[in-house]
């Protein structure tokens, strides 16, 4: 892979529309971006400014209109379907808004699922890695409960164990803080904070508030589907 | 609020398609049968009372159907009356064309004048007098017997030749006969003959010994009234089915209305937050069901008003000889089956609706959106399904001992009950142990098939109840077809017997009959022509070590001792004055042996010794009898028609075990494949509730699913997730049916089949069940496909925005 070391991905005259005449509507109006790695990135806008959007087609879940994406040195223009999914279950790790944690599993199961997924063995490794990363953020004592038994802050915090579990090149938190209290929401900026500084990981975070934004390291402002 | 019922129509009804469906399938069965029904009957009818149309008295047996007129009387009684009299009735005798034998040939009277002839002529002529006969147009046409082929009715010194001179249509089932001859004919085979019944011009006079004399309408109305007994007797196993297939689709519709209403949980708060009242809310979902209900059942009832008289036609084409006439519409059957669909619709969907009941308008303001689908499994419900469960396997146990089959019923009807309401903890378990040996989209699935265990288990409690009783039939049928084959073993040891009371049989008659189609192995059997007291005719008397090969009782027949002779009882009719255990001198030219009588049946006039007692009779036995063993598959009829050619010439008598054989197969194999047939409709209902299910699942779960493929779950890899789901549901659901289901048949078999038949044994017919277990897996597959392929297309992206 040629990745250049200082990029953990990049977008080039990024553009995204979506319907078709009267009703279009240019979510994305060329964007040229690069997220360095190791970093705390925050995108901020008002709703519709296509901050969303952004997110979506940086993580390969949506299929910009135009321009390139390059994450971890891989072109994502270049893979399709399977590919695509695979490249994301390895290089890529989300949290979204709603937690969005299987109902079925316990904690400690949603934390190692992305492993699962990829048909790996859980081994040793991963299990401590999978303890340590509970302990860091303080669900550890929590893993055996279902989501439904765990606050709002620690859905939120087995969120963000599950997404670290991998080591992603990227990792995207989607409004992650939207649906928290200001203690907890605290707790998970911190928590994101501290992932980009200890762990070496790259964050990129989306959001409308001010406040979260304030635990970036670089904030990137959106409006009508460009950056200002 | 009519807007609100109104708008959820338009979103809603298009989920209630799989459920309607299945609604709509038990309803045509209804009416299908229906359709069947009414067309028998008026099939049955048509032409019934033709031969009697000009009668004054009809004369027939006083306690019919339990008795017969006897013939030798009738048909003096007829002779009496001239031409003011004309019988109907058949003798069943060998009848060949061509040479060749018809099958079941029966031959009939045909009176010559107008008068009494009720056959229609379809081509040529009516027969004049003796050496002519007309054929049944349809058996005509199934074994190509055209005007002016050459006949032979009858056998050895009775056998007679006639000429066909016309073809008939004979659409009067009490009287119809393959072929027909005149009267004076017919009487040639006089003791061959049955009289059904007498039509009398005029008086009646002295009337023979157990008849009865009744106005032709009266004798129509009791054969009609018999015939619709037996029709109404056949709806009703049939509408048994129906209600199984109408059981199984409340299920399905119970578990739709379930899960759209737990999906739709925050729609009905909201509703009741803005001031809809309880009352408002439950109208509104009630009359929900009432047109799910309307629709699906009218939509059943004339896709099966469609589908029986396409049957009909169908039969009519393809078997013209079955009575089935113009069914029109049946209207009492039309109202019912729509009738019980909509009934059986609003019942199921009385207990969600009720629960809609309950929500609390708060539920609406409530941030989290998951659908908390989790159900208890009441203590209650335990505690009945206990009791159920115990109270039925006591009944079991009393049946078993008793013999009693109400007990049976009303035992399997408890413990049946008691099985679907331990489902919620029961099905999960299974589910859980299934899926245990499965990869990581294997384990997701396992843990969303068993999430809501009541859902799980009304899902599988449909197909549960096809499996079950598809295994039971299944097994019943093998281990009553095991037992009835050892006994018809003995009491037909020899497939076809070939005994020659003259000469010898000649060394190439056996190198014939071997080449003959249809015969797996024949050996012959040595044995000398001897005169046994008490027997009219001079029988051979042989010894067949060798029987073992041909034998279905393995030879026990054969194995005679020394100093006894084994007579075949049914061989020489009902004439025979031996009894077992009588002293006989049998003698062969001048040397004679006293033996002792035993009897047996199944291989025609021939007396069967120990090789030490031929050896006393005879020092140079000959081939006496060929004994054939057939291939499976054999016909039995062409087979014995084809012996018969070879027999014939030499003078030796054919007797054909093999018949029995093919009519007890015919039948067991026309009960297990109707009885399998009208279940799998139960099956197929079951299997549309499981696609349904899954996808109204799916739908609840987009979220998730969107969430799994961001996290890098393959759309391969989602959708195997979601096709295991529903084989784990029906593999449980199999499994525990089948289990169920051969307990049921064990126990029927202690109940009713131990009894009937003293030494038969359990027999479980591994090979079939294991078909069943893999059809239903295969079939829960091929139901999750369309949910699963929808499920796929939802791309991460739009499936985290959808709310």
């Amino acid at each position: 892979m040629t990745t250049t070391p200082q990029q953990a991905a990049s977008a080039r005259g990024l553009t995204k529309t979506y319907g078709q005449g009267d009703t279009q509507v240019h979510a994305l109006r060329g964007i040229d971006l690069d997220l360095p790695r190791r970093g705390f990135t925050a995108i901020m806008g008002p709703s519709g400014s296509g901050k969303s959007t952004l997110m979506h087609c940086l993580a390969g879940l949506d299929q910009p209109s135009g321009g390139t994406v390059t994450v971890a040195g891989t072109d994502l223009g270049t893979l399709d379907g399977d590919a695509l999914t695979i490249f994301r279950r390895e290089h890529v790790g989300f949290v979204f808004q709603s937690f969005n944690l299987l109902p079925m599993l316990t904690a400690g199961e949603n934390i190692v699922l992305p492993l699962e997924l990829g048909g790996g063995r859980i081994d040793d490794a991963a299990r401590e890695r999978a303890r340590m990363l509970a302990d860091v953020l303080g669900v550890a004592d929590r893993l055996g409960h279902r989501p439904a038994e765990l606050s709002g802050g620690q859905q939120q915090r087995v969120a963000i164990a599950r997404a670290l579990i991998t080591q992603p090149d990227l990792l995207f938190a989607d409004e992650p803080t939207g649906n928290l209290d200001s203690t907890a929401s605290a707790e998970v900026l911190d928590h994101l904070r501290r992932s980009a500084r200890e762990f070496g990981q790259t964050v990129v975070m989306v959001t409308h508030e001010r406040d979260a934004a304030a635990y970036a390291d670089c904030v990137i402002t959106m409006q009508d589907g460009r950056i200002v | 609020m009519r807007t609100v019922f109104l708008a959820s129509l338009r979103t809603h009804i298009p989920r209630y398609a799989s459920a309607a469906i299945a609604v709509a399938v038990a309803v045509a069965f209804v009416v299908v049968v229906g359709v069947l029904t009414s067309g028998a009957q008026s099939g049955l009818m048509d032409g019934l009372g033709a031969p009697y149309r000009n009668a004054d008295h009809v004369v027939s047996a006083a306690r019919w159907p339990s008795s017969e007129l006897d013939p030798k009387a009738a048909i003096a009684f007829t002779e009496r009356h001239g031409d003011g009299a004309a019988a109907t009735g058949r003798a069943s005798l060998p009848v060949r064309v061509n040479g060749r034998r018809l099958p079941e040939a029966t031959v009939g009277p045909i009176a010559t004048s107008e008068e009494w002839r009720w056959q229609k002529l379809s081509s040529g002529r009516f027969p004049a007098g003796t050496g002519e006969a007309v054929a049944d147009v349809y058996v005509a046409s199934a074994e190509n017997i055209e005007v002016g082929d050459r006949v032979r009715i009858g056998e050895g010194a009775a056998a007679r030749d006639v000429r066909v001179v016309g073809l008939v249509l004979s659409p009067s089932p009490p009287a119809q006969a393959s072929m027909y001859v005149t009267w004076p004919q017919l009487l040639q085979w006089r003791d061959h003959l049955h009289l059904n019944a007498v039509a009398v011009r005029g008086e009646v006079g002295q009337l023979p010994g157990g008849a009865k004399a009744q106005p032709p309408e009266g004798f129509a109305a009791e054969r009609l009234t018999y015939v619709q007994n037996r029709v109404d007797s056949l709806s009703v196993m049939l509408l048994l089915f129906a209600g199984i297939a109408l059981f199984v689709s409340a299920l399905v519709i119970a578990n739709t209305f379930s899960i759209l209403f737990a999906q739709r949980l925050r729609d009905f708060a909201l509703l009741r937050c803005i001031g809809a009242t309880r009352q408002q809310v439950v109208r509104s979902v009630r009359r929900e069901a009432a047109v799910v209900g309307v629709l699906a059942s009218l939509t059943g009832t004339l896709v099966g008003l469609g589908l029986g008289h396409g049957l009909i036609a169908l039969i009519n084409a393809l078997a013209p000889t079955v009575p089935m006439g113009a069914a029109g519409l049946p209207v009492p059957w039309l109202l019912g089956g729509f009738g019980v669909g909509l009934v059986v619709t609003m019942v199921a969907s009385w207990l969600p609706t009720r629960r809609v009941v309950r929500v609390s308008p708060l539920a609406a303001l409530r941030p989290d959106t998951a659908v908390d689908a989790h159900t208890a499994t009441g203590l209650v419900r335990l505690a009945l399904a206990a009791l159920l469960l115990v109270t039925g396997l006591v009944l079991l146990g009393t049946a078993m001992v008793q013999g009693s089959t109400a007990l049976m019923v009303a035992g399997g009807g408890s413990v049946f009950a008691g099985v679907l309401l331990f489902g919620p903890v029961l099905v999960p378990r299974l589910v859980r142990i299934t899926g245990a040996l499965l990869g990581p989209a294997g384990r997701l699935a396992t843990r969303n098939a068993v999430r809501n265990p009541r859902r799980t288990a009304t899902t599988t409690a449909s197909l549960l109840v096809g499996v079950t009783l598809t295994t039971a039939v299944l097994t019943g049928m093998a281990t009553w077809r095991s037992s009835l084959n050892e006994q018809i073993g003995r009491d037909h040891p020899i497939d076809v017997a070939l005994t020659s009371a003259e000469g010898p049989v000649a060394t190439d008659l056996l190198d014939r009959v071997r080449r003959t189609p249809g015969v797996e192995r024949a050996i012959s059997v040595d044995g000398a022509v001897a005169r046994v007291a008490g027997l009219g005719e001079p029988i051979p008397v042989v010894t067949a070590p060798a029987a073992e090969q041909v034998a279905r009782d393995g030879g026990a027949f054969a194995r005679v001792e020394p100093g006894k002779i084994r007579i075949d009882s049914e061989a020489f009719g009902k004439g025979l004055s031996l009894r077992p255990g009588d002293r006989v001198t049998v003698r062969v030219g001048d040397r004679w042996a006293q033996l002792r009588v035993a009897v047996g049946t199944g291989w025609g006039p021939a007396g069967v010794v120990a090789p030490e007692t031929l050896a006393t009779l005879t020092d140079t036995p000959e081939p006496h009898a060929i004994w054939i063993r057939a291939s499976s598959g054999a016909d039995p009829a062409r087979l014995g028609g084809d012996l018969d050619e070879l027999a014939d010439p030499v003078g030796a008598t054919v007797e054909n075990g093999l018949r029995t054989w093919e009519s007890l197969d015919q039948q067991l194999g026309i009960y297990t494949w109707s009885a399998l047939g009208l279940l799998g409709i139960a099956v197929v209902i079951a299997l549309i509730g499981i696609a349904n299910t899954l996808g109204l699942s799916v739908l609840e779960r987009a979220r998730e699913h969107a969430m799994l493929r961001a996290l890098g779950l393959t759309r391969r890899q989602l959708r195997r997730m979601l096709v295991t789901e529903a084989v784990l549901l029906s593999v449980a659901a199999t499994l525990l049916g089948t289990v169920i289901g051969v307990g049921f048949a064990w126990v029927g078999y202690e109940t009713i089949v131990k009894r009937a038949l003293s030494d038969a044994t359990m027999h479980v017919p591994w090979p079939s069940l294991g078909i069943v277990v893999l059809t239903t897996a295969l079939a829960g597959l091929l139901a999750a496909v369309l949910p699963a392929r929808r499920a796929a297309q939802v791309t991460p992206a739009a499936g985290l925005s959808l709310d």
